[in-house]
């Protein structure tokens, strides 16, 4: 399958610092990636060069085959409404629901108003005064509806309530089995998105360290846990990438292991956990953030 | 839909701030003019000398440049709020910024239209009863209603012009843009002014303009307006959408 988006060595330097360093990946067609990240990781800059919102310093993109900076072929087909996004100051939520259809040429008009129901978005108040879930929802809303075939969601559970969340997850999911799309979302409220993510890119001081199928990186780390001279003596010569301790007990978490080395740690009494995206995430960028103080 | 006309109708998404504020603001306007004229007729009574010279005042009013200077301003705006909406529905800048100035066009030819009428309804109901004068002021000459109308354009088409280049630079480098622009041109002003100075040619640049007469300088006029809406564009081109 041809990547409908490619990117090699993308690069973008702001005067202080560097918020994209130099990061290549592509993204297939029809999945749903996350790009996951702590604040201020570089998710939203890397979004808004993708989408051609701003410049890249250095690298190249290719989206749909061709560099997005003002192509109108490849931007109609791209929905990028920011978690941050400025509308007009004298705008309501109506104005959006109203001028989105202009640019999108797939808009579902009846899809919006259901979702403006579901979510409970008042249309008839201006965008500043909505709350911060509600502008989520405006958000929300003009990406499943615009239906575009790459489509942005950035930090879309900000200030969403249980009941919305959840509403998001179902109609997202049920939308793209019916019309499939690209979907890039990007968050920091990783275990809220999990199950939803096919591949993640994991980006951290504004690199990438991570991108993998979602699925195999759920099983990249284990914790093992029991006494402590036990697990040491297991986790001897691994990769430890967490450690935590109570007394005599010992939690570490290690990489993959093998069905031997599992059945070795089960013989040897230790108890095996699995590891949570977010937990994974937490450790991984806690690993990379030391790596940088030690250089 | 073509994202150029997209662009242009996002400008009207909500007519409030782009159409009914100016209009409201320009009804105030005139209702305070209104009440000056007839306290100011109250207060000279039927005296002709003092007649005369209110029609000779009234005919310089300035009252009406505060719509040509909203025009500026309501363009900044404009382009402030909409640059970064339109970019996030996927439009690219040169499809958001021919949009924009074709809605500037029709703004100016809507108010020129809007003016010109007030203007003939001034003429025809001698000054709204009171003898005032607002709409009808020396500066739109007295040429015949049409070619006001053109003058009217074409003003308000350089104040649109003037705001689609500096919300342009607004967009770009926020108020540094506009700050470095208003400041390059009092410069440019000054080295004008200077050159003529030296080269003691006052009177050739005013006999020149005399020469033009209105029509004329109202078609000089349109080379900076154009020159605005190039240099706007390559300010634009290359702005991002910030948060």
């Amino acid at each position: 399958m041809n990547p409908i988006v490619e990117a090699s060595h993308l690069t973008k330097r702001y005067r202080t610092v560097t918020a994209v360093d130099d990061v290549t990946f592509t993204i297939d067609a029809n999945k749903v990636y996350g790009l996951l990240g702590r604040n201020g990781a570089g998710k939203t800059t890397l979004m808004s060069l993708l989408t051609a919102q701003d410049f890249a310093s250095d690298g190249e993109i290719r989206v749909f085959g061709q560099s997005p900076v003002e192509n109108a072929k490849v931007l109609q087909n791209v929905s990028f409404i920011r978690e941050s996004q400025r509308y007009p100051e004298d705008f309501k939520a109506k104005h959006v629901l109203k001028s989105a259809p202009w640019f999108f040429p797939n808009w579902d008009a009846d899809f919006a108003e259901r979702l403006v129901d579901e979510f409970r978005l008042p249309t008839n108040r201006t965008i500043k005064k909505l709350s911060r879930g509600q502008l989520s929802a405006v958000g929300v809303i003009v990406g499943l509806a615009s239906r575009a075939p790459l489509t942005f969601f950035d930090e879309p559970y900000l200030g969403l309530d249980a009941v919305a969340r959840q509403l998001f997850y179902d109609r997202l999911l049920a939308d793209i089995a019916e019309h499939p799309r690209t979907v890039i979302l990007s968050t920091h409220l990783i275990d809220e998105v999990s199950d939803l993510l096919e591949h993640v890119l994991l980006i951290d001081g504004g690199r990438l360290i991570v991108d993998s199928d979602a699925e195999s990186l759920r099983g990249s780390a284990t914790t093992v846990v029991g006494m402590r001279s036990t697990v040491d003596e297991f986790v001897a010569d691994r990769e430890i990438l967490h450690r935590d301790g109570l007394g005599g007990l010992a939690s570490v978490t290690v990489g993959r292991l093998s069905p031997e080395d599992r059945a070795a740690a089960t013989a040897a009494g230790l108890e095996i956990a699995p590891v949570s995206l977010q937990d994974l995430v937490v450790r991984l960028t806690n690993a990379s953030s030391k790596e940088f103080q030690a250089s | 839909m073509n994202k150029t006309m997209s662009s242009f109708r996002l400008h009207f998404a909500n007519p409030a701030t782009t159409i009914f504020m100016p209009l409201g603001i320009l009804g105030i306007i005139f209702a305070a003019n209104w009440g000056i004229w007839w306290i100011v007729g109250r207060s000279i009574g039927e005296d002709a000398e003092a007649r005369g010279d209110f029609a000779e005042g009234t005919q310089w009013s300035g009252a009406v440049t505060f719509v040509f200077v909203w025009m500026l301003v309501v363009a900044v705006q404009a382009m402030n709020r909409t640059f970064p909406l339109a970019l996030g529905y996927g439009a690219t800048r040169r499809h958001y910024y021919t949009g924009t100035v074709l809605a500037f066009l029709a703004l100016s030819a809507g108010w020129a239209v809007i003016l010109s009428v007030l203007a003939v309804l001034e003429e025809v109901t001698a000054g709204w009863g009171l003898g005032g004068r607002m709409f009808s002021a020396i500066y739109f000459s007295s040429d015949g209603p049409w070619l006001r109308t053109w003058y009217f354009f074409v003003l308000l088409l350089s104040f649109f012009g003037v705001g689609a280049l500096t919300g342009s630079l607004y967009v770009r480098w926020k108020q540094y843009g506009i700050v470095g622009f208003f400041t390059a041109l009092a410069f440019l002003a000054i080295g004008g002014g200077a050159l003529i100075a030296v080269t003691n040619s006052w009177q050739r640049v005013g006999e020149f303009f005399v020469s033009l007469g209105f029509a004329g300088v109202f078609a000089l006029l349109l080379v900076p307006t154009l020159v605005a809406v190039a240099g706007g564009y390559l300010a634009l081109r290359k702005a991002p959408a910030r948060n």
